[in-house]
């Protein structure tokens, strides 16, 4: 599965968040979108959903857009917002039926793979819980469940390791290396570098809407002239640089 | 402080003249005039039924009375941040407070006044009260308010006993039983003795709030409810954002969802089948208008007017059911399914005849308890029909769909 952002303008009403933004998420590759508060990142995101409609450029997933075929597009994405989002008055066993039904899943399977996950994040017991009783930790274990126990082949993950356990991003990270081994590709958004930078095949590095670099951390080094940084440093004398 | 105050009910005045607007707006005004003039024609029928006084007619006057001293809070305008960036300015609060309740006195004594106007000809011909009775009860149930809005603000300082007994429940009782002895030997004992008891709490009140502590939670939640009542309340009329509303499991009604089978087509109608009869405020919504119209059309015997009730009970159930669609299309992960808006609109639409259609079924039996097997049942009977038909397949999905088009949902 391969996602290509070719030359993306957007952002919210007339004001232009991001300006001809351009990278590439390759078959079976695991991607850190890195930037400051306002650098893009949840905007980038919600265009690549569909959430957010673009004003120019193009988001293709294995040349397909969303325009193409829209239902087709949408199955290929499992998405893991940064606000946990959860129907009120579902319990977390119809949570779950609820998106095998939306996105036409194998019943018998994907709860299979959701038992699993289940018990993974220890949710096993709590099946008949309303969101109103889960804590914000928990919220997001249920959103994670709910996306990976799907057939989808690009997962989106927006600032995962906030508000989680360690034991769960532990989990999380296993998660995420099990789909790249099956192929899938995972773009994640994040400000936890430490974590990222051992776990992501590739960084894009966001700042003012644009690319400001991308590659992995030794093409990163090479590119800041930085030959013994870890991200933290490169990111900080990204941010540096325009002031 | 004064000027905080000043500040904050300039904007919640904007606020309720904006929903006032929006409701006056609406052709539903026009229904709600006819319901008050068919509760009228049934009040006044009523009265003339009543020849001489009744055994009951003084208990009905103090029970009036006292539902009537109840409405009306304390309107703070606290707001969550308060308790944060306002905690220094904790004593010059009474000041706020004080306004604040000023404020608060104007709509219940209008509202007690024109409760005690429509209540008088009842007491004059059922508890054979005179003109000035009335008005000494009435005196009398301002005086009590006023009492219960000090208790009130006494209790946001942490003064809620007094003697051992809650404030507000030791006030309402003294008034209970203050409305029974003056209905039964002299009317103005009432409001003397109501307004002597108000000036001592009034002279209490400084010392109380010296004493206790601002109860910050207190105060911010017990505004944040006051809110959320008068935002429910317009929300019948019309869609008010940011109101949530309570969950229950109700494993009693699954049997009514658990037929829809777990497959893709059904995936929305899983969902809102679920919500109504969960959410506190569909379900109620529902139920209420439900009762409600079965009341009246028990009660009214003039056949246009039934037949309208039958008609805007229909009409106000379907129509303020609306918003759950709105507020579920409003999850950001519903919009990322594969599924099609015309799919969402038809399984909404599924859901609003059940309902509809049950509570259409149920009015059935008050329209035969009233008008037997007749035509008039029968005319009556249709119109409801024709009603469900015109929201559920006309005024509906046209509005659905515009919500979706309009909001890139």
């Amino acid at each position: 599965m391969t996602l290509e952002i070719k030359e993306l303008t957007g952002g919210y009403g007339q004001v232009a968040v991001l300006k001809k933004e351009s990278f590439k998420v390759e078959d079976g590759q695991v991607v850190g979108l890195i930037g400051l508060n306002g650098a893009g990142k949840s905007t980038t995101i919600k265009h690549i959903i569909g959430l957010l409609t673009p004003r120019g450029g193009q988001i293709l997933i294995d040349g397909m857009s969303l325009n193409q075929d829209v239902e087709n597009y949408r199955k290929k994405i499992a998405y893991v917002p940064e606000m946990p989002i959860l129907y009120p008055e579902l319990t977390l066993r119809e949570h779950i039926d609820l998106t095998i039904m939306a996105y036409d899943l194998d019943h018998d399977k994907t709860w299979e793979n959701a038992n699993r996950l289940l018990k993974t994040f220890r949710l096993d017991n709590k099946l008949d819980w309303f969101p109103q009783n889960f804590s914000k930790g928990m919220k997001q274990k249920v959103m994670i469940v709910c996306a990976f126990m799907t057939d989808a082949r690009l997962f989106i993950i927006d600032e995962p390791f906030t508000g989680l356990d360690p034991l769960a991003v532990n989990d999380l990270l296993n998660l995420v290396e099990e789909k790249k081994q099956a192929g899938c590709s995972v773009l994640m958004s994040t400000h936890i570098l430490a974590t990222v930078q051992d776990h992501a095949d590739k960084f894009i590095l966001l700042n003012h809407g644009q690319v400001r670099a991308d590659g992995t951390l030794d093409e990163l080094k090479a590119k800041f002239n930085m030959q013994d940084a870890n991200l933290d440093d490169i990111y900080i004398k990204m941010s540096h640089e325009d002031l | 402080m004064i000027e905080l105050w000043k500040e904050r009910l300039k904007r919640y005045q904007l606020n309720q003249f904006k929903y006032l607007r929006l409701i006056f707006n609406d052709t539903f005004v026009l229904a709600f005039i006819v319901l008050l003039g068919a509760l009228g024609f049934w009040y006044s029928n009523l009265l003339d039924t009543i020849h001489s006084e009744l055994w009951f007619g003084k208990l009905i006057v103090v029970a009036i009375l006292l539902l009537t001293v109840q409405a009306g809070k304390l309107a703070t305008m606290m707001e969550a941040p308060d308790s944060t960036f306002l905690l220094v300015r904790e004593k010059q609060f009474y000041q706020y407070f004080k306004s604040a309740e000023n404020y608060s006195r104007i709509l219940p004594i209008v509202f007690i006044a024109v409760i005690t106007f429509l209540m008088s000809p009842f007491a004059v011909q059922a508890a054979g009260m005179n003109v000035w009775d009335v008005i000494f009860l009435g005196a009398a149930t301002i005086f009590a308010k006023m009492l219960l809005l000090d208790t009130q603000l006494a209790g946001l300082y942490g003064k809620e006993k007094m003697w051992g007994i809650n404030l507000p429940v030791l006030m309402n009782l003294v008034f209970l039983a203050l409305l029974l002895l003056a209905s039964y030997s002299f009317t103005w004992l009432a409001p003397i003795i109501l307004l002597a008891i108000w000036v001592w709490f009034n002279s209490k009140l400084s010392s109380f709030v010296d004493q206790g502590h601002l109860q910050w939670q207190k105060a911010i939640s017990d505004e944040d409810q006051r809110m959320f009542r008068v935002k429910r309340f317009y929300n019948l009329f019309t869609d008010v954002p940011g109101i949530s509303s309570k969950i229950k499991r109700r494993k009693w009604l699954d049997f009514a969802v658990n037929g829809i089978k777990l497959k893709h087509d059904n995936t929305y109608l899983y969902l809102f089948a679920r919500g109504v009869i969960r959410n506190n405020e569909y379900i109620g919504l529902v139920l209420r208008l439900t009762i409600l119209q079965v009341i009246l059309l028990c009660l009214i015997d003039n056949f246009y007017i039934s037949l309208v009730v039958e008609m805007l009970f229909i009409y106000l159930v379907g129509f303020q059911l609306k918003p759950y669609f709105k507020e579920v299309m409003q999850n950001l992960m519903q919009r990322l399914y594969p599924v099609p808006a015309k799919e969402k609109v038809a399984a909404f639409t599924k859901i609003s005849n059940t309902m509809l259609l049950i509570q259409w079924f149920v009015s059935i039996f008050a329209v035969l308890y009233k008008f037997g097997l007749s035509a008039n049942s029968g005319i009556i009977v249709v119109a409801g029909l024709v009603v469900i038909g015109f929201l559920n397949y006309i005024y509906m999905p046209h509005q659905l769909r515009k919500f979706l088009d309009n909001g890139e949902y």
